[in-house]
């Protein structure tokens, strides 16, 4: 449980910290960096979601029956997130420069895929930051800067 | 109780830092971009003026604004551009246009000689730039790492972070009080 624990929070950790380098693609390494850190993000994100697996269960088991409000809550939030990420990636590829995308043939133009990653990978950081002040218990109770009170969090 | 006072200014030097970098940046109108594009295309095509429907993927391309909303367009540094349009702007105010200088330019030394002596152009690589592509965004070798503005978005990104922290301490303050008043 610890060492999964551990596990969950490097991975949100690294996460945030390529989340945030990747909201600037001329700062780090570059356009090459920034596409195929977009990508590998979205795998991180989706191995985030499986990890926490069991909670997702049973809010969405429960969700309009016996659940705390904040669990509805950071459930919408997670949907949100969840939506953001994705027109983030699929945005993306569609005005990718270094890897090669156009077999999928994703069609409309150009300014419009720009302003919609730009617009979702604003709006996402903005929810990023939402889930991590929802969870702060939980970062300090890993950090070992507060006692764990009850299994509650995810 | 100095660990809490020193809570509060530490999260009020953050909220004060993410108002300025949502402003520098741009956030929110970076943030509703999409749905302004889409409003403004609306009223395009009412008008009249509109790229219209099937205009095709290249034509709108030629229109496309290449930056967000408040962003000035982004110009190369000096230092990166060729001797030729360096000295251009050197000799300007100074009398001395192009053709009285006479430069070496550095990107003849990249050209293939054949282009260079035909005076031709030299033809495209294709779609899409290969790792070496000096498109915008583009990292040159030997450019350092600036993370100026990726600090800035940490800002925001903290900024909501201790705006969520604190508001969801004061939600857990109300249900505790009206627990409590509910008990008596």
């Amino acid at each position: 449980m610890i060492i999964m624990n551990s596990f969950k929070f490097i991975l949100s950790l690294c996460i945030t910290i390529v989340m945030l380098l990747l909201m600037d693609p001329r700062s780090f390494y570059g356009i090459s960096f920034h596409e195929w850190a977009g990508l590998i993000i979205g795998l991180f994100f989706i191995l985030h979601k499986i990890l926490n697996w069991n909670w997702i269960k049973k809010v969405t088991l429960g969700f309009f029956r016996k659940c705390p409000g904040k669990a509805r809550f950071n459930y919408l939030l997670d949907i949100l997130m969840l939506a953001g990420i994705t027109l983030m990636i699929l945005s993306g590829i569609a005005i990718a420069r270094t890897i090669n995308f156009s077999w999928l043939n994703l069609g409309g133009t150009r300014m419009f895929w720009r302003a919609m990653h730009t617009s979702s990978s604003f709006i996402t950081l903005a929810l990023f930051g939402i889930h991590l002040g929802l969870h702060w218990n939980w970062v300090l109770q890993r950090l070992k800067l507060k006692k764990s009170d009850n299994a509650e969090e995810n | 109780m100095l660990r809490k006072i020193s809570f509060a200014i530490l999260s009020v030097a953050i909220l004060v830092t993410g108002v300025i970098a949502l402003r520098k940046l741009n956030y929110l109108d970076s943030s509703i971009w999409v749905f302004k594009l889409s409003s403004d295309k609306e009223s395009e095509r009412r008008i009249g003026h509109g790229f219209g429907e099937g205009a095709g993927r290249g034509r709108s391309e030629g229109f496309e604004r290449s930056t967000r909303p408040g962003e000035r367009p982004e110009r190369p540094p000096m230092r990166e551009l060729p001797d030729s349009i360096r000295g251009r702007f050197a000799g300007r105010g100074r009398g001395q246009g192009m053709r009285e200088r006479n430069f070496t330019d550095s990107l003849r030394h990249e050209f293939p000689p054949e282009f260079r002596e035909r005076g031709e152009r030299i033809p495209p690589s294709g779609d899409f730039r290969n790792h070496n592509g000096r498109g915008r965004g583009d990292f040159r070798e030997g450019r350092k790492i600036n993370l100026s503005n990726v600090l800035w978005f940490l800002a925001v990104f903290a900024s909501l972070t201790v705006i969520t922290i604190y508001i969801d301490k004061a939600i857990k303050l109300i249900c505790r009080k009206k627990k409590s008043r509910q008990s008596q």
